[in-house]
């Protein structure tokens, strides 16, 4: 029962995050605004904190980042195609890589800008959304229950953004071992689509 | 345009999605993806794992300065970020390599490897890899040099066939130095690939960027 509330509970927040999105595209709404300011800041100050601990001021950058893209491509945004929390995540993630190619010390001319996109272009039609919700929830199950050496390394590589070998050394692990356990803990999640 | 029959592994599309994976072998996966619906989709759901770990991080508030500057900007922001520019770029060429290509292939510099092959050089990735595109003539044979690290190959266009099978456009292979693979183009046209070499610069150059990557931001 009370697993049942939480997440009635978590799809209502969104509901309501997803009308403000809405707000900010169709009105220029800044109270919308500071509504979803309000509630994704501290997840992509946490993000940022989670690769660069201590780092505030990166964090806060971070922030500035994506919420200015947030006010200016809310209008591109589209229920349809991703949920809120992952358009929030995907821009994240991207403002993160150009940040870190910016400011490293090993420059590569490579632009990520049009390598990630910020929406899945090929989006699912209305019967594929259903699956896509199904497949959004089990993933949130999954993750509570996933064993934790499977958990550290999708954590190590999602949130603190290491690669397969940085993962393997900050753990001590062969790099055979990381890759498998990235791959188990996919396969717990069930988000492999059957081709 | 869904024809691929080799794709990238599951954790290499997680990394991919994850933001981790080095920005030359990101290329590849983004080529991939444009021929690859099945993909896209197993894409979709790796970012809803990135979103629901990002949802059970503990927040970490931002102060009301922060809140405050940036909603006094929002008026002031240039509307620019928001539109994408258009280029004129050959339909042929995949968008994330729009940013080494002008026009189209054949305007690109492209230098002699063998009779056989021609490669252009389009960028190096921040961990020494190589990335080029490669020219093989038809029939020709596609096998290059011997290299240290992954070869991350995407075939943008044309074919090519080996001891285990025939390969089209959009197809991802991942070799390594071991690989006793010999490659050939198929007769009826040139095929142009998407070529990823690691480099042996790659270990210094990957530990300093572990070490320092915020140093030549001056925070103090
Ligand atoms: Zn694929």
């Amino acid at each position: 029962m009370a697993l049942m509330a939480t997440t009635t509970g978590k799809s209502d927040k969104l509901a309501h995050l997803s009308a403000c999105i809405g707000r900010v595209a169709d009105k220029r709404d800044k109270s919308a605004f500071a509504e979803l300011f309000d509630h994704y800041t501290p997840l992509i100050r946490a993000y940022s904190l989670a690769r660069e601990p201590g780092a505030d001021l990166v964090a806060d950058e971070l922030v500035q980042e994506v919420m200015t893209r947030v006010w200016l491509k809310a209008e591109k945004y589209n229920a349809k195609l991703a949920n809120l929390n992952t358009w929030i995540f995907t821009l994240a993630r991207n403002c993160r890589i150009d940040y870190l190619r910016r400011n490293s010390r090993y420059a590569t001319e490579i632009d990520p800008t049009d390598i990630f996109n910020e929406m899945e272009d090929e989006g699912p039609g209305p019967f594929q959304m259903v699956q896509q919700n199904k497949a959004q929830q089990s993933v949130r199950e999954g993750l509570e229950q996933l064993p934790q050496e499977q958990a550290e390394v999708l954590t190590k590589v999602y949130l603190e953004g290491k690669s397969h070998q940085q993962t393997s050394e900050e753990l001590k692990l062969p790099l055979g071992t990381v890759k498998s356990r990235v791959r188990l803990a996919l396969k717990k999640l069930e988000v492999l689509v059957t081709r | 345009m869904d024809q691929s029959n080799n794709h990238p592994y599951d954790e290499l599309l997680a990394a991919y999605s994850a933001g981790s994976l080095p920005l030359s072998q990101a290329l590849c996966i983004s080529a991939h993806l444009e021929h690859c619906h099945s993909c896209g989709q197993r894409l979709q759901q790796l970012n809803h794992v990135g979103s629901e770990l990002m949802q059970q991080l503990k927040p970490a508030k931002a102060s009301d300065e922060l809140k405050n500057k940036l909603l006094g900007m929002l008026d002031s922001l240039p509307q620019d970020l928001a539109q994408e520019q258009p280029r004129e770029v050959d339909s042929r060429v995949p968008r994330c390599l729009h940013q080494f290509i002008d026009k189209g292939y054949d305007d690109l510099d492209w230098k002699r490897v063998s009779a056989d092959i021609h490669s252009a050089e389009l960028c190096r990735d921040s961990n020494g890899a190589k990335v080029e595109l490669l020219k093989i003539k038809p029939g020709g044979s596609a096998t290059t040099h011997t290299h240290m690290g992954d070869e991350y190959t995407v075939i943008l266009e044309g074919s090519f066939s080996d001891e285990s099978g025939l390969y089209g456009q959009g197809d991802f292979l991942v070799r390594d130095e071991k690989d006793q693979h010999t490659p050939v183009a198929t007769q009826d046209r040139e095929c142009i690939c998407l070529a990823v070499t690691e480099g042996p610069i790659q270990f210094t150059g990957f530990l300093h960027r572990l070490l320092n990557p915020f140093i030549r931001r001056g925070y103090a």
